[in-house]
């Protein structure tokens, strides 16, 4: 349960001890694919909640989401329409939805628990 | 319990892969991070610019050679001061020394005495060519006693290692025997009441009456402003001296 947070905490860590920056150009893609990391995490998180939780699909979506981002801007600044935007209202609404389904799960979870107690 | 159990399926493989996916996004916020705090600016000068930046980077350049050699031209020149200023002080401290070492001629305000023989035909007998070297010591020592700085007895100077000593019935001051009468010694003082002093003192002194009974009649003149003492001859040698420490 703490390791997934370990590892962003170490990862954060590591990020900022080798001091790399990318040009400001390439802040937006970096800042979509970041957005399509947390969605796929979030995604993952609920899958496994609602136990339909699959592997492959969870780490092949975490590099596909973030190429499809991240060539979708590309794509954006080369025609002129800024075509991030549409993959960051996607992947914010999905953000929000995965949340959300994720909260309620662990709700539900949390009163039956509850229940369960109270009745033994 | 199936909270039990959903944790135990977190281990294994799946939690690595969340660990793994954690980390990777850990690094790339940290990245976005430190990129939007202070962003990789790129250069897009064109030619023209970036000969004039070149152009600004030589003057700066040029400008901090010049201070750099200014600056070393100064501490050269400190450094030259500095030891020419050493030498000067090594010069006078060995100026100094030799002064009182007695190896300069000094001159200064003093006082001239001769010493000179009793007429024979007053004293009825032949008068002994030779002044007692414990008589001229005595003299002498009355002298320093009374301020004197520099002395020469018959033109021999007077240092610290000077001796007074009779070889073969005559004496000798300095290896050298005194031969002329009457016998000059020159005294320089410090200052000319000294040398008035020292004048008074002298001529009030017994010592007088010594060089009578030796047959011997000793004249003190009065204070001059310019005595000239030589210098002493011979090297001085330090055989037995060692360093104080």
């Amino acid at each position: 349960m703490w390791l997934p947070i370990l590892g962003l905490a170490v990862g954060i860590f590591l990020g900022l001890l080798t001091d790399i920056r990318i040009p400001a150009e390439y802040a937006d893609y970096l800042s979509i694919a970041i957005l399509a990391a947390l969605d796929t995490l979030f995604g993952g998180i609920r899958a496994y909640l609602q136990n339909v939780y699959d592997e492959k699909i969870f780490i092949s979506g975490f590099f596909f989401n973030i190429a499809l981002a991240a060539s979708l801007a590309f794509l954006g600044v080369h025609i002129g329409v800024d075509l991030y935007l549409a993959a960051v209202f996607a992947f914010g609404v999905r953000l929000f939805q995965n949340i959300a389904v994720i909260r309620r799960i662990l709700l539900t979870k949390w009163s039956t628990n509850r229940e369960k107690k109270e009745k033994s | 319990m199936t909270d039990e159990r959903q944790v135990k399926n977190l281990g294994g493989k799946r939690i690595i892969s969340f660990t793994f996916i954690t980390f990777l996004i850990g690094i790339m916020l940290a990245i976005q991070f430190q990129t939007v705090q202070d962003p990789v600016v790129r250069d897009t000068r064109d030619t023209w610019q970036l000969r004039a930046d070149l152009e600004k980077g030589k003057e700066l350049e040029a400008k901090l050679i010049r201070e750099i050699s200014s600056t070393e031209e100064k501490l050269s020149n400190y450094l030259n001061e500095r030891e020419q200023s050493k030498e000067e002080t090594l010069r006078n401290t060995l100026e100094e020394l030799k002064e009182e070492a007695g190896l300069t001629d000094v001159t200064g305000p003093g006082v001239r005495i001769y010493i000179d023989k009793v007429n024979d035909q007053l004293v009825g007998y032949p008068f002994e060519e030779n002044i007692s070297p414990d008589l001229l010591s005595r003299l002498l020592n009355e002298i320093n006693m009374y301020g004197a700085e520099h002395v020469s007895i018959g033109g021999q100077r007077v240092i610290n290692s000077t001796v007074i000593r009779e070889i073969a019935g005559s004496t000798k001051i300095n290896g050298r025997t005194i031969k002329e009468w009457p016998i000059e010694i020159l005294v320089v003082t410090k200052d000319m009441k000294t040398a008035e002093k020292l004048c008074h003192r002298l001529r009030a002194s017994s010592i007088v009456d010594n060089f009578f009974i030796d047959n011997m009649t000793l004249t003190v003149m009065d204070a001059e402003s310019d005595v000239t003492i030589p210098a002493y001859e011979d090297e001085i040698r330090l055989k037995n001296i060692q360093a104080a420490e």
